[in-house]
């Protein structure tokens, strides 16, 4: 039974951003993921982070 | 004069017979120009046009995601699968507060607008939300037998009349309506009928299927919920000649038709009334049913193809324009919700079917916060790289909520990732 995509996440430090899309492409439907910057608190950046099983900006640029 | 009477019923006759004539490949291309139009409004098309599609409408999506984005870009449209069921919504009333002649139950949207009291009355969406579609441009091209590339027989017609291998025309779509209940209505809705209906949900649970290379595809199902749906009853095209049809000696010499000399406005009128005459009795099943010239309304003649009436507006000799008025209106796109259907029978969270179908909303459910990755994530990550634990956390996680590993490792299952730790990893080592 397959397993649920992965969640975007939120919040996701700078030095733990690498395992955490590391774990989301452990699922194989996920072909792109995207970062994006969200805030810096206390010295330290954050970001999101989203998997996508296909192009975001969609057509086929797989 | 004669030469123009054949024309006219020849253009009336083929309209009819276009579609049969029509390859599989032509077919493939009416849809998609037709569908691309309404695409860049945003709004998903319905092909062919029916009236039998509303909100509450829900759809078995067995097509796998990566394939149905490709059959859209490929085709235009989505075809309809199975219908599963119609769901009665409420909330009209609600949703359309102190908007005229809008109630719930059997005369719930679209019914009163559709078959007003009293029985019989015609069709009346005068008081219906409006909408409004931008004018597109298409070509057609007589060399290519007739394919009008729009679900409306009037450009064939027009084609013929003008006498031209090929031509330039716009196309706009008017009297446009729509008509919705939030998504967020919608979703109670389904999500009431998918308790009541679990056992039957349940054969559509996700399922992994090994592929020829050996690596395992999740097949994922999905509900289609219909929340809003654009309709138009009438169609006007206008065509502008490239070049002469030629026939006979006079190949490739333009030869436009004659059917307006405006300077004789009264022999004009005529003329256009002879030649609507003659459009509607070569497209109505009853030949004898001289009322197809008057159209509009729900006295409009007996349908051809999508079930309008053909007139024609203004022609000159190298342009024509025609007015296409269905006998109602007729939906032309719509927008809903996906949901993926996830074991049990239970749903997940809605995702926008038009993002979905083009890419942009591919993520399942909502963003969960990142709560970092406390000790037994860390176990978790180190076990699961060696060597078939991440099959053996797959398989758990299956059984145990099916969330992503990722969504274990750092997300708010702090209890769950306990369990992992105890009944999978061996900490004793």
């Amino acid at each position: 039974m397959a397993l649920q995509l992965p969640s975007t996440q939120t919040g996701v430090p700078r030095d733990d951003a690498s395992n955490v899309v590391d774990a989301m492409l452990l699922d194989d439907r996920v072909k792109w993921i995207s970062i994006v910057f969200e805030k810096t608190d206390g010295g330290v950046d954050h970001f999101t982070v989203t998997p996508f099983t296909e192009h975001p900006a969609g057509g086929d640029k797989s | 004069m004669s030469r123009i009477w054949m024309s006219i019923a020849l253009a009336a006759l083929l309209a009819g017979c276009a579609t049969q004539k029509m390859s599989g490949d032509q077919l493939a291309r009416v849809a998609k120009d037709w569908s691309l139009s309404i695409r860049a409004s945003q709004v998903i098309p319905v092909y062919p046009l029916t009236e039998d599609l509303q909100p509450g409408d829900v759809f078995l999506v067995q097509t796998p995601i990566d394939e149905q984005v490709k059959v859209y870009l490929d085709k235009g449209f989505l075809p309809m699968e199975n219908l599963v069921t119609r769901l009665t919504l409420s909330g009209y009333p609600n949703f359309y507060r102190g908007w005229p002649h809008v109630m719930d139950d059997d005369t719930a949207p679209p019914r009163l607008w559709q078959f007003p009291s009293p029985a019989g009355a015609a069709a009346d969406f005068s008081s219906a939300p409006l909408a409004a579609f931008p004018t597109y441009g298409f070509s057609v091209s007589r060399s290519e037998g007739l394919n009008v590339a729009l679900p409306v027989q009037g450009v064939p017609i027009g084609l013929n009349l003008l006498d031209s291998a090929s031509a330039n025309g716009t196309i706009s779509m008017k009297d446009a309506y729509t008509y919705a209940l939030p998504a967020r209505w919608t979703f109670d809705a389904i999500r009431s009928w998918s308790l009541a209906n679990a056992d039957y949900l349940k054969q559509f649970e996700p399922i992994t299927e090994t592929s020829k290379d050996g690596k395992s595809v999740a097949k994922l199902f999905y509900l289609r919920v219909v929340n809003r749906v654009y309709l138009v009853k009438t169609v006007d095209i206008a065509l502008f000649s490239n070049s002469g049809f030629g026939a006979g000696g006079s190949a490739g010499v333009p030869k436009g038709v004659e059917l307006l000399n405006l300077a004789n406005a009264t022999e004009a009128a005529k003329q256009l009334d002879a030649v609507n005459g003659i459009i509607s009795k070569a497209s109505s099943p009853k030949s004898d049913d001289n009322s197809a010239a008057t159209g509009g309304g729900d006295a409009a003649p007996a349908p051809i193809l999508a079930g309008g009436s053909v007139k024609i507006a203004l022609a000159t000799s190298r342009s024509i324009s025609l007015v296409e008025t269905f006998r109602r209106p007729l939906v032309v796109g719509y927008l809903a919700s996906d949901y993926q259907i996830l074991p049990g029978g239970q749903l997940a969270a809605p995702v926008p079917t038009l993002l979905r179908i083009e890419g942009k909303a591919l993520i399942a459910g909502q963003a969960i916060k990142y709560t970092g990755c406390d000790p037994n994530c860390k176990l978790i990550r180190t076990w699961r790289k060696l060597p078939g634990n991440k099959q053996k956390l797959d398989d758990w996680l299956a059984k145990n909520g099916g969330i992503a590993i990722s969504d274990l490792e750092t997300g708010p299952y702090g209890s769950l990732r306990e369990r992992v730790t105890e009944e999978l990893i061996d900490t004793s080592k």
